[in-house]
């Protein structure tokens, strides 16, 4: 059987809330191959963020092992750990919130470089233009600082940041959530081409089907913590089986009886 | 449709509002909100759809500049009274330490000369129709104790207590999941229809705004790009700007992104 990118198996994890416990996930598993795309959608509190916290090692699980790149995961401490934490990269909603506010551009895609030792100093500034190029940003945004760029050249500027480290996977938490529409399309088509070029994996976290269906490969919808169903993303979201998969499809607005396409 | 007379309840003429140096906010807006309709104003960031929302309810900051007019078909309103106000964070709206209940009842206080006893019952049934569970429990909690949902429910609750004319949420579910979010406008639906009441949404949402609306309005850069009803407007676009917004929507049957990636290395 063939190594998947990234093996979940029975991840658990509860909060203490008042003098209880609450699971804010449990019995998670799933799997991402390489320069494939899996989204996790539910509604707030269904776990979501806490699957992405917990595997960015950013919290530690009760139960449950994390395979990735054939490493055990959770095992990893240390030197390890931030060695191979380049090959796992982040993207979240708000880039300005992880951001420092004061750097320049430069010096957010700078810090990858440096701290991972991907380049030496002086071919920095070099790999820096090459990454701007990549996501498509002028150059000459290197001496901006991140809060006087636009939304989406920030946005942008952490998708540079995250493939600085060449990750085979990337989480991207709401990445695209709070972009206009107009922006949104285009981020979507770079991280889409990234795929394309570099097969890097996304674990694509969104409430918003209509995103998932277009942009992720498979789908696992999680309510409560627990994994309602999971399976392709058109043929889950085209009909699906849970409950909490049939009322995120009906709440989902549409444009249908508006745009005169079933007008008789 | 009925035929009666289009009463507005208020009429934009010219409105230009300008913060600092910067570029107009809003230039020249001439728009009018019918009395009873559903207006829902959509746009991009930066598209002044906020600005117009806080012009019409006074609630412009003082150091914005502005010009034009602003006629009201009756009386002046009175902020607070006669328009509600539904923010997109409803955290920011509600004070951090006073219990729920307590704040909608000092609306109505305040606007309709209850005693605290009447007010803090016109709170309880507030509650419960804005569909709050428990109601006489839940007027006791503090915002931190409710659900991002439930907080919204209260500045709902907050907004209508003195019985407005007139209705703004802007972007009041965009902070929310798309379950909770259905939930809040059916109940802005509801409440507007039950209580006779104007609504301007504000949204940057098409399809959120075209479930809802009845005329839809356009602005990009601070102009009224497009006006008409929601079956007009994303039926039939005249602006590029507004055919470029329905184009780019996302929906379930969008074509998938990476229809050509898969099928390129699978088969090489």
């Amino acid at each position: 059987m063939a190594e998947h990118l990234l093996t979940v198996d029975g991840l658990a994890k509860r909060f203490r809330r008042g003098d209880s416990t609450v699971a804010a996930a449990e019995a998670i598993s799933f799997h991402i191959d390489a320069a494939e795309t899996l989204a996790l959608a539910g509604p707030s509190g269904s776990g979501k963020s806490t699957v992405a916290r917990l595997l960015l090692r950013l919290i530690e699980p009760d139960a449950g092992s994390v395979t990735f790149e054939g490493e055990n995961w959770l095992a990893l401490e240390g030197a390890p750990l931030r060695t191979h934490r380049a090959k796992m990269q982040m993207v979240f909603q708000d880039p300005l919130a992880a951001f420092n506010p004061r750097a320049t551009v430069a010096r957010v895609l700078d810090d990858p470089l440096r701290i991972h030792r991907i380049a030496p100093r002086a071919e920095r500034p070099r790999r820096i233009a090459g990454l701007l190029e990549r996501v498509g940003l002028s150059t000459d945004l290197a001496g901006r600082a991140v809060h006087e760029v636009s939304g989406g050249q920030r946005q942008r500027v952490a998708i540079a940041r995250a493939i600085a480290t060449k990750p085979s996977l990337i989480v991207l938490d709401e990445a695209v959530s709070a972009l206009d529409v107009s922006v949104r399309g285009k981020i979507l088509e770079l991280l889409a081409d990234l795929q394309r070029t570099d097969g890097i994996a996304y674990l694509f976290i969104s409430h918003d089907l209509g995103l998932v269906r277009v942009f992720a490969h498979r789908v696992a919808i999680l309510d409560g913590g627990r994994l309602a169903e999971q399976g392709d993303a058109r043929a889950v979201i085209d009909a699906p089986q849970s409950a909490v998969g049939k009322a995120l499809v009906a709440a989902t607005p549409k444009l249908h009886g508006f745009t005169g396409q079933d007008a008789s | 449709m009925s035929a009666a007379p289009q009463v507005p309840l208020v009429a934009l003429r010219g409105l230009t509002v300008a913060y600092g140096d910067d570029a107009l906010a809003l230039s020249a807006i001439d728009l009018d909100i019918r009395a009873g309709e559903r207006l829902a104003l959509i746009g991009e960031s930066g598209s002044g759809k906020s600005t117009l929302a806080l012009a019409v309810a006074g609630l412009l900051p003082a150091s914005a500049k502005s010009a034009g007019t602003i006629v009201w078909g009756g009386a002046p309103p009175l902020g607070g009274r006669d328009i509600g106000f539904v923010f997109q964070n409803p955290a920011g709206s509600l004070d951090p330490v006073m219990a729920v209940g307590r704040q909608v009842a000092e609306v109505a206080r305040t606007h309709l000369g209850l005693s605290w006893t009447d007010a803090l019952a016109r709170a309880r049934d507030l509650f419960g129709r804005v569909g709050l569970p428990d109601p006489d429990t839940l007027v006791h909690a503090y915002p931190h104790q409710l659900s991002g949902g439930q907080k919204q429910r209260v500045t709902i609750a907050a907004a209508i207590a003195a019985r407005p004319k007139l209705l703004i949420a802007d972007e009041a579910t965009s902070a929310l999941d798309t379950i909770v979010q259905a939930e809040i406008v059916a109940l802005i639906r509801r409440l507007v229809a039950e209580d006779g009441m104007t609504l301007l949404f504000v949204s940057h949402d098409i399809a959120l705004a075209a479930e809802l609306a009845d005329r839809i309005a356009v602005l990009r850069n601070g102009k009224l790009l497009e006006l008409g009803s929601t079956r007009q407007v994303i039926g039939r676009p005249q602006d590029p700007y507004t055919q470029s917004l329905v184009v780019a929507h996302i929906s379930l049957d969008s074509p998938p992104l990476f229809a050509a990636t898969t099928d390129i290395p699978v088969n090489g």
